[in-house]
């Protein structure tokens, strides 16, 4: 009974949320809170992937950016070169490249754990930001990558901000749908045994290098999606999205919202994004604002946002 | 069963284990005792793979497995309880075991919820170990001499065919060394069972054959009574703990 209550809940918020730009026509600002909300999932589907290996599994990565990047240059560059808008062409190939990458920086990565797994997914980090730097053929350099297509799929054009708004709404329920169920799965679990006892789980006969590096390709696979998606939203690539800033904007709203929880990411993720997107335009050193607020909720509520709403409500309980 | 040959390891300088051979039959219960340094943690770590040796072989079930990673013995029915526990500490017992149980499927489902059989086999085997009201408790919650059920539970969880037993009555009250002693007296005859230990009683309990460390070399192999009487092992260790 519980279950199929929540299963309606979710169902209905779903709806909700893809159907926003439609229930908000009415509003003054309606097209400029479908941009920032559009804004909102990106940044969450970015800090989703990341919770998956800094909360589930254990392992703080200060690189994830280099994944996002390489799935919005990729789909870009995808489209352009292929001549074609088609959304499975742009996504595929983003998936892919940021898959590749995470598997080659994995292959190493993984091997450490700790302040040396963030020292190292930094370093590899630096060296993709460097590299799109660089290669101004492929990525436009310092120029950024501008005029991404925005794609279509069987009929349906995402080039209209709703639609495209849609689409995106669309991936990260998708998103969030697939990370539920691993957490769930039995995969799931052996990342938390990663998490909580690395060498218990050895000798319990799980490959550990490996189970590590499978979580790894996968948050890249979805830092990708995450990417191809902000391209499309903005039209532009640039090496901000392979930035050390943008993996510390993921980083900040993973702490922020609540690091381990389904939905604490994309919390994190939209209170980040409304300080900055925001709350920049009214308040005078929102950046400053925003450093505080990481601050208060390291020093002061490590479990983020969510940790707070569950001790509330475990108090209401009783 | 398992049995090693000749083995060597050296930290630096430091010779912790200086041609070391051991072999324990199936089935076999057996102790290996020795004072502090005498090499024994370091045996237990290159038996399970975490540690190689510098020289020397390591078989298990008449398979070379020198050099093999831990997890590909615990695939070949190698199992230890630590010394000093090595549980998952948020988790409830039930579901610390549940991934052990769960261990010889792997890991990659990652849309199937794990069988309801895993559970059912982690409560059963919590309830051998005298942790049946417990199941639900996280793992830190528990007290020491539950944690310590709670590990010998993890190391049960795969079904092993050699259990490694580093100390396993470390820190525990009286009462509660007896129990797990007659708890790891009680396991199936057909497993194979290494311990290391310093509380004589349990030794004399627990093993049908003592093997003596002492400064990386065996200085002494035999049934409890002979290594009791040997001269060496009452100068170097025994005579100290018994007097």
């Amino acid at each position: 009974m519980r279950g199929v209550a929540l299963a309606a809940c979710a169902l209905l918020a779903s709806a909700a949320l893809v159907t926003f730009p439609v229930w908000s026509a009415g509003w003054e600002s309606s097209r400029y809170a479908t941009t920032i909300l559009r804004d909102m999932l990106i940044l969450a589907i970015f800090a989703l992937s990341l919770d998956l290996l800094v909360g589930t599994a254990g392992l703080p990565s200060l690189g994830h950016a280099a994944f996002f990047g390489a799935g919005a240059y990729a789909a870009a560059i995808a489209m352009e070169r292929a001549g074609s808008d088609d959304l499975l062409l742009a996504l595929g190939a983003a998936v892919a490249v940021a898959a590749l990458l995470a598997l080659v920086i994995g292959s190493f990565s993984v091997r450490t754990s700790g302040i040396f797994f963030l020292m190292l997914t930094l370093a590899f980090a630096q060296i993709v930001f460097a590299a799109a730097f660089q290669a101004t053929d492929l990525t436009g350099g310092s120029n950024g990558f501008a005029g991404v297509l925005r794609p279509t799929f069987l009929g349906l054009d995402f080039n209209g901000p709703e639609a495209l708004y849609q689409l995106v709404a669309t991936i990260f329920i998708l998103v969030i749908v697939i990370l539920w169920r691993i957490r769930s799965s039995a995969y799931g679990r052996a990342l938390v045994g990663l998490r909580e006892n690395e060498r218990r789980m050895r000798a319990l006969g799980y490959d550990t290098t490996r189970l590590k590096l499978s979580a790894f390709v996968l948050a890249g696979a979805l830092a990708g999606l995450g990417g191809a998606l902000s391209g499309f939203a903005l039209r532009f690539v640039s090496t901000n999205d392979v930035s050390l800033g943008r993996s510390i904007e993921g980083f900040v709203a993973v702490l922020v919202g609540g690091s381990g929880s389904l939905v604490g990411p994309a919390i994190g993720a939209a209170v980040v994004l409304y300080i900055e997107r925001v709350l920049s335009s009214a308040v005078p050193f929102s950046e400053t604002v925003l450093g505080l607020v990481f601050i208060v909720f390291v020093l002061a509520a490590r479990q983020g946002i969510v940790g707070i709403g569950r001790a509330a409500y475990g108090r209401v309980r009783r | 069963m398992i049995e090693t040959v000749d083995l060597r390891r050296a930290f630096g300088g430091l010779v912790a284990l200086d041609g070391v051979t051991v072999r324990v039959a199936e089935g076999e219960r057996r102790a290996i005792i020795g004072p502090n340094g005498a090499g024994k943690t370091t045996l237990f770590n290159i038996l399970t793979g975490e540690l190689r040796p510098t020289s020397g072989r390591v078989r298990l079930a008449g398979e070379d497995v020198t050099g093999r990673r831990p997890h590909e013995l615990a695939r070949r029915g190698l199992a230890r309880m630590y010394q000093r526990n090595e549980l998952f500490d948020p988790l409830p017992a039930r579901d610390n075991v549940a991934l052990g149980v769960g261990a010889a499927r792997g890991p990659y489902r990652p849309f199937t919820r794990p069988p309801a059989a895993d559970v059912a086999a982690a409560d059963a085997l919590l309830e051998q170990v005298g942790l049946g009201d417990r199941v639900r408790v996280p793992a830190r919650e528990l007290s020491h001499g539950e944690r310590r059920q709670l590990e010998l539970a993890l190391a049960l969880a795969r079904r092993p065919r050699v259990l490694l037993l580093d100390e396993p009555t470390a820190g525990m009250s009286p009462a509660e060394t007896a129990r797990i002693t007659s708890l790891i007296a009680s396991l199936e005859r057909t497993l194979t069972i290494v311990v290391v230990e310093h509380d004589m009683d349990v030794v004399f309990r627990l093993a049908e054959r003592v093997t003596v460390l002492h400064e990386g070399r065996v200085i002494a192999d035999g049934t409890p009574a002979a290594v009791r009487a040997d001269s060496q092992v009452n100068e170097v260790y025994l005579g100290k703990v018994v007097a």
